[in-house]
C-alpha cells in the first residue's frame, strides 16, 4: 500500500525510472492524471517511444513470474546451489529445521506407498546394525556362560549340583543364579501417604542420597505415573531402570519399599523384599498409619531393610580360614584314601589267599574275616590234602598277620579218595587205581584173592560209591587163567618103559583133579567149553611103535586116575605121541627120564 | 527427627520456585518440574527449639498446557500459597487454588506468601485487597526470592501453624 503515493508522484515530475527499476514499471497506466488533451497525446506518444523497450522486458518478466513452470525451471536450476551455499553461511540448524517436517512426511509417505524401498535402502545399514548388537549381547551371554562353565568343576560347582538336586532346579538355573554379579545398594521405606522417608539401608561404599529427597521424589514418581496412564488402585510402577542401574519398587497399604541394585539381580530379591515389607507391616502397622512426620518410632526399622542389603551374590575373596580348612580336609582325605588303598590291598591279597584254599581239594573255609586288626581263617582239612603252611608261604600275604584254624574231615574230591584208597587197599604194583566221580577204577594184573579183598573193602573206603574192575581182573576169569596155568605146569611122572603110577605121583594128581574141578566151575561161569587134552610122551630109547604104544597107554591111565578123582571124562581126551613132541631135548639122562610123563593141554571154545 | 511434608502452590511464574532455591537443599533439576510436574526438595529449620525437616513439594503452577497434579498434595502437612505481586491474575488465582485444596485434601495449615516484593511499585495489590484478604482472615506475607526478604519467616510461620 506505501508505495502508491510513490507511482503517482513519478510521472508528475517526468522524470524516466532507470530501466533496472522493475517494481514501478509494472504501474498500471490508469494512473496517470488527467490532462488537458494535446499534452495527453503528446504525452502518451513521448512515453511510447521512450519505454518501449522496457514495457516489452517487463512484459517477459511479468509471463516468466506469472508462469509456474518457468519459475520452477528457475528454482530447479539454482536449488542445490542455494542450499549448499546456505550451509556454508552456517544456518544448518534453521535448514533442518525448515526440511525436516518435509523430509519427515516424505518418509512416512514413501513407508505407505512401498515400505519395501525404504526397506532395501536402508538394508545396508540395518543388518551390521543388528549383527553387532547381536554379537555384542552373544558376547555378554558368553562370557558369564564360560564363567559358569569354569566354576562347574571346582567345589563351588558340587555345592551347586547339591543345591540343585536339593531344591529341583536345573543346574544352569542355579549356577546362573549364583554368577550374577548384582549388588543392592541402597533401600528406601517410605510412607505411602506422605512420601516421607521412614528408613533407609545402604551399602558400604556407596555415594549415598538424602533420603527424604528421593523418597518423595520416587513417590512423587509414582503418583505421576498413577494419574498419568489411570491405573487400578493398589497398582503402580514396581520397577524403573536406567542402564546398569534399577529400582524395584513393592508397595504395601501404607509403605513403598524401594531397592536401588547395580546389575541383574534375581527374583529371589523380589521375593525378599515382599518379606521385609510384610514385616514391617506387621511389627508397625499402628505406627504407620498414625504416622505424622515422626519417624522415631521407626529407629530398628533399618536393620530389617539392610535384609534387602545382604541378598547379593557377587562373590568376595574367601577368608584366609577356609583357605586352611580346606587344605587341612585335603590332605586328611588323601591320609583317609591312602590308608584305604593300603587297608583294600590287604585285604585284596588274604581274599586271593583263601580262593587259592578254596580251590585246592582237600579244604573247606567256613569262615574268613577281620578281627582286632588280624585276619582270620577257619576251615576243614584232609590230611592227605596239601599242607596249609606251603600254600601259605607261597602266597604274598604275611603270615604273622593273620591265623589258622583247621578241623579235620575227609574230603570227597577225587584226588584225595584216589590217595585214601591207596593208603588202604595197598594194591600190588601191577595194577593203577584211579577214583572218578566216586568210582574206584582198578586195572592191571592181580591176584585173584587180592581181589576178592578189594572187592570187600573198596566200599569200605571214604567217598568210594562203587567199584569198576577192568576185564582182566574178573574173579571167574581170573580163577580160569590161574587153574588154566597150575594144570598145564603139572607133570605126571612115568617109570622107565612102564604104564603104572609111582606112588610119588599121587599128589600132582589130586593137584590136578582138584584144579581141573576148580576150572570147569569158572569155565561154566564164563560160559567156556573146556577139554583137557591129556598128553602121553616117552623118552627116545626103543623102538617108535612101542613108544607111541607106550605113551598111548600112560595118557589114557592118567584119565582114568583123574575121572575117579572126580573129572568128569567127558572133558579128558587122553592122546599119545611117542616121542614126537619131547618136552626137553634128550641130551642127558635126566631130560630122557622128564620126558617119560603125561602133561596136560587145555583148550576152550565159548559157546 | 521429624519430617513434615509441605506443598508450595500457586500459579505459573509467581517464583515459586526461585523462592526456595537459595534456601533448601535440591538434588533435582527444575526440569522434573515441567515433565513431572513436582520437584521435592528439603529446608532443615528450627522452631522453638524443635528440629524439623520440611520436604517441599514445589508442584508446578497449573496454566493452559499443563493441569496440576492434585495427588501431589495427599499428606501434606501445609502449603505456601504463591502470588505474584505485578500480576493480579495470580492472586485470584491464588484465591481459587485454596479453595480447591480445602476441596481436595481438607483444610491444612498454610501461608499466603505475594512475591516480588522488590518490584512493589509495579504491584497490583490494591485496598481491595486487602480488605478481602482481612474478611479472610488471611495472613499475608511479602517476599521476595530476589533479595530473600521474608523467606524465611514464610517458612518459620507455616512450620508454627503446622506444630500447632
Amino acid at each position: 500500500m506505501g508505495s502508491t503515493p510513490k507511482h503517482s508522484r513519478e510521472p508528475l515530475e517526468f522524470r524516466p525510472k532507470p530501466p533496472d527499476a522493475s517494481a514501478s514499471g509494472s504501474a498500471p497506466e490508469p494512473e496517470e492524471p488527467p490532462r488537458e488533451g494535446d499534452d495527453v497525446q503528446a504525452y502518451r506518444e513521448l512515453r511510447e517511444l521512450i519505454l518501449a523497450p522496457e514495457q516489452e522486458a517487463i512484459e517477459r518478466l511479468h509471463q516468466r513470474v506469472d508462469n509456474p513452470a518457468s519459475r520452477t525451471e528457475d528454482v530447479g536450476s539454482v536449488v542445490a546451489e542455494a542450499i549448499q551455499l546456505r550451509r556454508r553461511q552456517g544456518g544448518d540448524e534453521d535448514l533442518s529445521s525448515a526440511l525436516s517436517p518435509t523430509i519427515e512426511t516424505a518418509l512416512r509417505e514413501s513407508v505407505r506407498k512401498d515400505p519395501g524401498t525404504l526397506a532395501d535402502a536402508l538394508f545396508p545399514v540395518m543388518g551390521p546394525a543388528i549383527r553387532r548388537s547381536i554379537l555384542e549381547t552373544l558376547r555378554a551371554f558368553l562370557e558369564s556362560f564360560n564363567q559358569v562353565l569354569d566354576q562347574s568343576l571346582s567345589m563351588k560347582g558340587l555345592k551347586w549340583r547339591i543345591e540343585a538336586l536339593r531344591t529341583g532346579r536345573s543346574f544352569t538355573e542355579v549356577a546362573l543364579l549364583h554368577s550374577l554379579i548384582f549388588r543392592v545398594e541402597q533401600v528406601f521405606l517410605i510412607h505411602k501417604k506422605t512420601g516421607l522417608s521412614l528408613g533407609h539401608a545402604v551399602a558400604p561404599s556407596v555415594a549415598m542420597q538424602d533420603p527424604s529427597l528421593v523418597s518423595g521424589m520416587l513417590s512423587a514418581i509414582q503418583d505421576f505415573v498413577r494419574d498419568s496412564f489411570h491405573t487400578v488402585q493398589g497398582q503402580g510402577l514396581n520397577r524403573m531402570n536406567v542402564g546398569d542401574l534399577d529400582v524395584w519398587i513393592e508397595e504395601g497399604p501404607y509403605a513403598i519399599l524401594a531397592c536401588v541394585i547395580r546389575g541383574v539381580a534375581p527374583r529371589t530379591l523380589r521375593d525378599r523384599m515382599a518379606e521385609v515389607l510384610e514385616n514391617i507391616h506387621r511389627d508397625y502397622s499402628e505406627q504407620l498409619d498414625h504416622f505424622a512426620g515422626d519417624s522415631a518410632p521407626f529407629a530398628k526399622v533399618n536393620s530389617e531393610l539392610g535384609r534387602c542389603l545382604e541378598l547379593r551374590y557377587k562373590e568376595e575373596a574367601q577368608p584366609r580360614g577356609f583357605g586352611f580348612v580346606y587344605a587341612t580336609a585335603a590332605i586328611l582325605s588323601l591320609v583317609v584314601a591312602g590308608w584305604l588303598a593300603w587297608h583294600t590291598m590287604q585285604y585284596r591279597r588274604w581274599e586271593r589267599l583263601v580262593n587259592a584254599f578254596r580251590e585246592q581239594p582237600g579244604f573247606v573255609i567256613t569262615s574268613f574275616g577281620r578281627q582286632g586288626g588280624h585276619f582270620v581263617v577257619r576251615g576243614l582239612h584232609d590230611p592227605l590234602a596239601a599242607d596249609p603252611e606251603k600254600i601259605i608261604s607261597a602266597s604274598d600275604v604275611k603270615r604273622a598277620d593273620g591265623e589258622f584254624h583247621w578241623g579235620g574231615y575227609y574230603a570227597l574230591d577225587d584226588p584225595i579218595v584216589q590217595q585214601r584208597a591207596i593208603s588202604l587197599l595197598s594194591p600190588p604194583p601191577t595194577v593203577t587205581l584211579a577214583v572218578k566221580n566216586g568210582v574206584l577204577q582198578v586195572s592191571g594184573a592181580a591176584r585173584a584173592a587180592w581181589v576178592k579183598e578189594l572187592q570187600a573193602k573198596a566200599q569200605l573206603v571214604p567217598g568210594i560209591r562203587s567199584l569198576q574192575l577192568s576185564p582182566e581182573l574178573d574173579p571167574e576169569r581170573l580163577a580160569f587163567s590161574q587153574a588154566k596155568s597150575e594144570i598145564e605146569i603139572t607133570l605126571v611122572k612115568f617109570p622107565l618103559a612102564s604104564a603104572s603110577l609111582l606112588p610119588s605121583e599121587q599128589g600132582a594128581l589130586h593137584r590136578l583133579a582138584e584144579e581141573a574141578q576148580a576150572l570147569l566151575k569158572a569155565a561154566d561161569a564164563l560160559h567156556e567149553n573146556v577139554t583137557f587134552e591129556v598128553l602121553g610122551h616117552t623118552d627116545s630109547t626103543g623102538p617108535e611103535v612101542s613108544n607111541q604104544n607106550l605113551s598111548q597107554r600112560r595118557a589114557e591111565r592118567v584119565v582114568q586116575e583123574l575121572s575117579q578123582l572126580g573129572v568128569p571124562e567127558r572133558s579128558l581126551s587122553p592122546r599119545g605121541v611117542g616121542t614126537s613132541e619131547p618136552l626137553r631135548r634128550e641130551d642127558s639122562e635126566a631130560n630122557r627120564q622128564y620126558n617119560r610123563c603125561v602133561n596136560i593141554h587145555i583148550t576152550s571154545v565159548t559157546h | 527427627m521429624l519430617q513434615k511434608k509441605i506443598c508450595m502452590l500457586g500459579s505459573f511464574a509467581v517464583g515459586k520456585t526461585s523462592l526456595v532455591r537459595r534456601f533448601v537443599e535440591s538434588i533435582y533439576s527444575d526440569v522434573y518440574q515441567t515433565t513431572v510436574g513436582v520437584k521435592v526438595d528439603k529446608k532443615n529449620v528450627q522452631v522453638n527449639g524443635t528440629d524439623l525437616t520440611l520436604v517441599l513439594w514445589d508442584i508446578y503452577g497449573e496454566d493452559d498446557y499443563q493441569k496440576m497434579h492434585w495427588t501431589y498434595l495427599r499428606g501434606a502437612s501445609g502449603y505456601l500459597l504463591v502470588a505474584d505481586g505485578t500480576r493480579k491474575a495470580t492472586i485470584d488465582k491464588a484465591f481459587s487454588l485454596e479453595q480447591r485444596v480445602r476441596e481436595e485434601v481438607g483444610v491444612i495449615p498454610f501461608v499466603f506468601v505475594i512475591n516480588k516484593c522488590d518490584l512493589s511499585q509495579d504491584w497490583e495489590v490494591d485496598s481491595a485487597l486487602q480488605a478481602q484478604l482481612t474478611e479472610k482472615n488471611w495472613n499475608l506475607l511479602r517476599s521476595s526470592a530476589k533479595t530473600g526478604e521474608g523467606v524465611e519467616e514464610a517458612f518459620a510461620l507455616l512450620t508454627r501453624k503446622i506444630l500447632g
